[in-house]
């Protein structure tokens, strides 16, 4: 019995000497962590699409500034923009345009996310216009021969409710989900690329990330470029895209000293890079 | 089984029992099977050890092995101790019926079906931001050890509970005091219902997602105090299959190694649940 004790107390000082490595976070009297200007910890909180990406351009922001830490939490975009505002955060992720009640924010989109109808490989149609997309999914168009395609039953494959793409889509094409007529029905991106990959007549959206990545590593499918894109997007990917949303960081006070180091790095060129690694695309400005 | 099949009424009832365990088997099975076949390719000594590269498709599990140990820890140093004094309260100085110990328990009851992403809040506000701690694995720890309490306490003291009063007549006749009485007869009774409740609240806190994301974080970096921001191994899962389009594969070798580890403690516990009554036995 006496060894457990022994092994129980040594674990107990290693445990304290680890707690005693690093000093609390200064704190004001109110309780929240004070956010100095220049802080040796640069905390972001947001958006979990933008979460992976900030990670990563922190890590090569570390590498760059000794004795910063960066720090990436998650939890929405409506957390980091609560976060920002109350100081718990140096920088909030917001993976969405910000709304006007927003306005006492500055926002800096580092990258886009989108999202690209697909088709099977084989399939001979190289582009659509919306209108075409928009009578797919509303039934009127049901064979690829009135497209100048095989004669062949088109096989519309739709998102299942909930999911923020398909509520991106039909925002787009300006159609309820109930007017959609589809033959499968799918959850997230990869299962939607399984479905087109393996039907020649299918089309499918999914998030413009996954499908450049699966079509890169050789799966069966392609992105299609839409004729009527939104013209706001200025990006080298554009004919690409069907919708696509700003990656923004947003600050409450104009960046300064770290922060807005920060904010430079992550939209500067030697990122573009990483942000494809990610999936995203590059804003180019 | 063979008498029930003699017997025709039986038959039915018998084909539809042994039924529900074959789904049970198989679904774990097919859950088993799926994971090593799509996680086992990738798993090497490096996985294990080198940090993850390009947010977790490339890359080990080091630094989030590590931190989600020192979750783990942190939740059991706080829970043990505070856990075992509530369940010998309850089971030695309160009695089914009484107002106080009613109390605690229908609160502990509560406890244990409030969802975990509950404790996340809770955790968040009042280890994050009242206390001060931030996204820290301490905060993390402290949220487990609440989520894992009411479970480590109820089958605590149901172990203890499960001791016949006859061995603390004895215990008093023989004239032992309480405290010896608790330690000599009492405790080692009680080693299975507490091990059993460990088993149960590391299981539930090793696989948490929901109460981690908000309090221990998401920074993969390897922490170097209990007060740095660790991502558990759950949320690497939770990251990796639903945020990173080709996060797939190393999705699946770190739930392999979650699997994994969560049959090593359930063995090791039992092992030793094992080992220690033996050894009691032998010195009675």
């Amino acid at each position: 019995m006496k060894w457990i004790l022994v092994a129980l107390l040594s674990v107990v000082a290693f445990g304290g000497l680890f707690f005693s490595a690093r000093p609390f976070k200064a704190m004001d009297t109110t309780g929240t962590p004070k956010v100095s200007h220049i802080p040796a910890q640069l905390l972001l909180t947001g958006s979990s699409t933008v979460a992976p990406l900030a990670a990563e351009i922190g890590k090569k922001f570390e590498k760059e500034h000794p004795g910063i830490r960066v720090d990436v939490q998650t939890g929405g975009s409506s957390r980091g923009i609560a976060d920002t505002r109350r100081g718990l955060s140096d920088i909030g992720m917001v993976s969405r345009p910000l709304h006007e009640d927003e306005a006492d924010l500055f926002a800096f989109t580092i990258a886009q996310d989108g999202i690209s109808m697909i088709l099977h490989k084989d399939n001979p149609i190289e582009r659509l216009s919306r209108t075409d997309v928009g009578n797919i999914y509303t039934g009127r168009l049901t064979n690829w021969k009135a497209l100048g395609g095989r004669d062949a039953p088109i096989i519309v494959v739709n998102k299942a409710e909930g999911r923020s793409t398909l509520e991106l889509f039909t925002a787009f094409l300006k159609i309820s989900n109930r007017d959609i007529q589809a033959d499968v029905v799918i959850g997230d991106n990869a299962q939607g690329i399984k479905t087109v990959a393996g039907n020649v007549n299918a089309i499918g959206y999914v998030s413009v990330g996954a499908a450049k990545y699966e079509a890169a590593v050789g799966i069966r499918i392609k992105p299609i470029p839409i004729s009527e894109t939104v013209t706001t997007i200025k990006t080298s990917h554009q004919q690409n895209f069907l919708l696509a949303r700003p990656l923004n960081l947003v600050t409450k006070i104009p960046p300064e000293g770290m922060v807005s180091a920060f904010i430079d790095f992550a939209r500067s060129s030697r990122m573009i890079p990483i942000i494809e690694e990610q999936q995203f695309v590059p804003v180019t400005k | 089984m063979y008498s029930a099949l003699v017997n025709k009424k039986e038959w039915f009832s018998t084909l539809v029992v042994w039924m529900a365990a074959a789904l049970v088997t198989a679904a774990f099975l097919w859950l088993l099977g799926d994971i090593i076949r799509y996680g086992f390719g990738q798993l090497s000594w490096q996985f294990l050890t080198t940090p993850p590269r390009n947010a977790g498709r490339e890359g080990g599990i080091g630094p989030i092995l590590v931190s989600t140990g020192l979750i783990l820890f942190v939740c059991l140093v706080v829970a043990i101790p505070i856990g075992l004094g509530t369940a010998i309260l309850l089971a030695e100085f309160t009695t089914e019926e009484k107002n106080f110990g009613r109390l605690i328990r229908r609160s502990l009851d509560v406890l244990a079906g409030v969802p975990s992403i509950v404790f996340g809040l809770f955790g968040s506000a009042f280890f994050c931001n009242i206390l001060g701690f931030g996204f820290s694995i301490l905060s993390g720890g402290l949220t487990l050890a609440c989520m894992v309490l009411p479970i480590l306490i109820r089958s605590t003291e149901v172990g203890l509970r499960s001791v016949p009063s006859d061995y603390r007549l004895s215990a008093a006749a023989l004239g032992l005091s309480p405290i010896a009485t608790l330690r000599q007869i009492l405790l080692p009774a009680a080693i299975p219902g507490l091990l059993v409740g460990l088993i149960l609240g590391s299981g539930r806190a090793i696989a948490e997602t929901a109460a981690l994301i908000f309090t221990s974080g998401y920074v993969d970096r390897m922490p170097t105090s209990f007060l740095d921001s660790g991502r558990a191994l759950s949320i690497h899962i939770f990251d990796l299959s639903m945020n990173i389009p080709g996060g797939n594969k190393t999705a699946y070798s770190s739930a392999l190694v979650l699997m994994v580890l969560i049959l090593l403690m359930n063995g090791i516990t039992s092992w030793l649940a094992m080992r220690w009554q033996q050894a009691r036995i032998s010195l009675v």
